[in-house]
């Protein structure tokens, strides 16, 4: 159905930017507060009306807001669907960005440039938007580069200390070579289709190499912005950014924008399998690569960091294995218990005064009751112990990997005997056991964190925070409960009034179906089974290292495996060795590209070469300016003889 | 021909292109504006001496171009600007003279920038 409204929802936000930043300077406090909050609340009501909207009569809102340019047979507009996915997204995106928002007063409130934040929280809601409802890949281009340049404003925000200035540039760059990959996907697809929308992209027929070159573009760009294997290594530096930052931009909603749209074209990866295969195949190396690094890490923000690309991971795999309402659901879940995480975190170290480190925490549930609780909901919701929102959503995709068909012309010679049947079960179990090491590293962070003796310096007194940050926790901690209906299965609630709220059956003509045809239908039993016993096996290793050992368990640990720890806490070397293949050779490219082109060609020859030539032809000329009369008529006589013989002897 | 009995301007014009040579060898060689002056007048009289000697002896007799007075006007002109270019040039030297006690034209090189 076509409508006039749908623009103002990134539009509000953009506004809400536009005022913070450029006259919230001299704006009392409160207007700016005002206007940030009430700019995403605003969104959030019209995307509440707009999503009561949908039904069966208006399976989506479209909007043709104004065309923005035309090339030839090129045209690109700036329109909006709001459909039940990005619909869903869109409550995401700004109810939790409006929590994060009410948290941010509290935890800002000292900082003096509160209205650059503001502002740029804002344009980040406004760039999201853009992504999540752009109804073509130019419009979620702009979104997805306004995104990025929010990210990055965000993590250098504290730009006088020279590392955090570093962590935004290299997240920038990281995701400048993602962004490459998304163009020329972009390219191929308009070369191919002669189109940029994304609802004619996702009902082309396509032949197999350009839906597979095409795609795999694409995800490269997903795999920079959803920080996957090879290009995570932005995300855990992001953390560099103040904590709501991390929660909103770098946890939530942001970094699942790759997800998102692999899930919007599904169409076009269901039409391209083997790359489906190489999208789960990343995603669960990036699931269990980053949880092993994340065991070994005691900066509270570097194990959410590592537990996010983990779980990202965990998106890609269901995306990849052709269950995209899984994966969209992890997204969702994922959002509301991530950003409860990372709060939770930001509210300890608001509490401890900045203390980061794990090893310098410990006991204080005595002092931060609330958040206490709340950050055990989430870890009992990431961790899956115990069956809520993170449990349904994980076991989903896990479940979807082990029956998945997705790879079929890969799983099926012509002949009908199958190959590659494996694939899917490994993932499964390469999943379980990443999902063993989540439960471990996020109980060993629960127990270092909350339990036990406080060890901290006495200097510093942990105190609760504000209310204003403490109730956007409680919300978040309330939906990663409630977000378990999403994930309910469907022989659950068949026929019943919850049967609308799951996610497979609200998002049901949304998604494309993998061309190998649904799994048949799997009793989810086991597979509950198998999860619970994962996670309680894990959070029985962290219990006896940790809650009762304290710090000695990881002394422990070390003692047992002390190179692989090293490694571990090293980040297992990726940052040196990229610095070493990448980084270096880069520079010294650059130094002679510098000394050759730059110092020798254009300085020297360019710049400096040129006049200094005509300096010396001005030399030259200059020794006939003599102010000599005599001189210049003897050349005037000369010249004059000259012609004189040109013209009347030779002529 | 015989160069030496042939009553033609060749006389004339060499007598006149050594003059004129002359005079500009002065111009630009000698130091002395009054000199330099007194070797303009030799150039123009070079030239007046052209003037008389084309009249003489018309390259196109009978032109309808002029007559045999043509060139007696042209020449009559010509004393009467060197007459004027010799005051005004004799009052700039003595200008300059009494500036830079000095009549040696090189060292007049403020034209140069």
């Amino acid at each position: 159905m076509e409508v006039t409204w749908l623009h103002l929802i990134p539009l509000l936000p953009l506004i809400g930017a536009a005022v913070c930043g450029l006259v919230g300077k001299w704006l009392p406090k409160s207007w700016v507060y005002a206007v940030a909050l009430g700019s995403v609340l605003l969104s959030f009501l019209i995307g509440l009306r707009a999503f009561i909207g949908l039904g069966e009569q208006t399976p989506l809102f479209h909007e043709l807001w104004f065309n923005w340019f035309s090339a030839g047979s090129l045209r690109v507009d700036m329109a909006f669907t709001f459909d039940r996915l990005s619909g869903a997204l869109t409550l995401v995106v700004t109810g939790v960005g409006f929590l994060i928002h009410v948290y941010s007063v509290g935890y800002m409130e000292e900082d003096p440039g509160y209205w650059r934040y503001f502002s740029y929280l804002n344009l980040f809601i406004a760039a999201m938007m853009t992504l999540v409802l752009g109804d073509n890949l130019v419009a979620m281009f702009v979104g997805w580069e306004g995104v990025g340049l929010c990210s990055y404003l965000l993590i250098g925000f504290w730009f006088t200390d020279e590392e955090k200035a570093y962590a935004g540039r290299k997240a920038f760059v990281v995701n400048r070579i993602g962004d490459f990959g998304f163009l020329i996907g972009i390219f191929i697809l308009f070369n191919q289709t002669g189109t940029v929308g994304i609802a004619q992209i996702n009902s082309a027929v396509l032949p197999l190499g350009v839906a597979s070159m095409a795609a795999l573009c694409l995800f490269i760009g997903a795999a920079g912005k959803s920080a996957q294997l090879p290009l995570y290594i932005w995300l855990p530096d992001a953390m560099a950014g103040p904590t709501p930052v991390s929660a909103l931009i770098h946890a939530a909603t942001m970094v699942t924008a790759g997800v998102y749209m692999v899930a919007r074209l599904s169409h076009l990866y269901v039409s391209a399998p083997g790359v489906m295969a190489v999208v789960a195949v990343v995603g669960v190396l990036t699931a269990l690569w980053s949880a092993l690094i994340a065991t070994s890490q005691n900066d509270i923000k570097k194990v959410l960091a590592y537990s996010t690309v983990s779980q990202l991971g965990y998106m890609f795999i269901g995306v990849g294995v052709g269950a995209f309402f899984a994966g969209t659901m992890h997204l969702v879940t994922h959002a509301f218990f991530k950003a409860c995480l990372f709060l939770g975190s930001g509210a300890v170290i608001h509490g401890l005064h900045g203390e980061q480190d794990i090893q310098k925490m410990g006991g204080l549930r005595k002092y931060l009751p609330s958040t206490r609780t709340t950050f055990l909901v989430a870890t009992i919701a990431i961790t899956g112990i115990l069956p809520i929102s993170g449990f349904f959503s994980k076991d989903e995709i896990l479940g979807q990997a082990l029956h998945t068909r997705a790879f079929s012309f890969l799983t099926l010679t012509p002949n009908g005997s199958a190959r590659l049947t494996w694939l899917g079960p490994l993932i499964y179990a390469v999943g379980s056991f990443s999902a063993f090491l989540t439960s471990f590293y996020m109980w060993r962070c629960y127990f270092l964190t909350f339990s036990g003796e406080y060890r901290g310096p006495d200097s510093v007194h942990p105190h609760e925070s504000p209310s204003v940050m403490t109730v956007p926790l409680w919300i978040l901690a309330a939906l990663s409960v409630v977000g378990l209906v999403l994930g309910l299965p469907q022989a659950w609630v068949h026929g019943t009034g919850l049967q609308h709220w799951t996610w497979e059956h609200f998002t049901e003509g949304v998604f494309s179906r993998p061309r190998g045809g649904a799994p048949e239908e799997f009793s989810p039993y086991l597979g509950y089974g198998i999860a619970l016993i994962v996670g309680w096996a894990g959070w029985a290793c962290s219990y006896a290292l940790f809650f009762k050992r304290g710090l000695a368990g990881d002394e422990l640990l070390t003692a047992r495996v002390q190179g692989l720890r090293r490694a571990l806490a090293n980040k297992l070397y990726v940052d040196e060795l990229y610095d070493f293949l990448i980084v270096r050779p880069l520079w010294a490219l650059a130094r002679g590209l510098f000394r050759v082109v730059d110092a020798t060609l254009i300085d020297g020859i360019f710049v400096n070469g040129i006049p200094a030539l005509i300096a010396w032809v001005g030399a030259m000329a200059r020794r006939f300016q003599n102010g000599d009369v005599q001189r210049y008529l003897a050349v005037t006589a000369l010249g004059v003889a000259a012609l004189l013989y040109v013209f009347l002897v030779r002529g | 021909m015989d160069f030496f009995h042939a009553h033609q301007a060749q006389h004339y014009l060499v007598l006149a292109a050594m003059l004129f040579a002359l005079g500009a060898a002065g111009v630009v060689l000698r130091r002395n504006a009054i000199i330099v002056l007194m070797s303009i007048e030799l150039m123009l009289n070079a030239v007046n001496l052209t003037f008389l000697a084309f009249s003489r002896f018309p390259l196109v007799p009978n032109s309808p171009m002029g007559s045999f007075l043509t060139g007696h006007a042209a020449v009559f002109f010509v004393i009467a600007t060197a007459a004027a270019e010799a005051s005004v040039g004799l009052a700039i030297i003595i200008a300059v003279f009494r500036s830079r006690t000095s009549v040696n034209v090189d060292e007049f090189d403020t034209l140069k920038l």
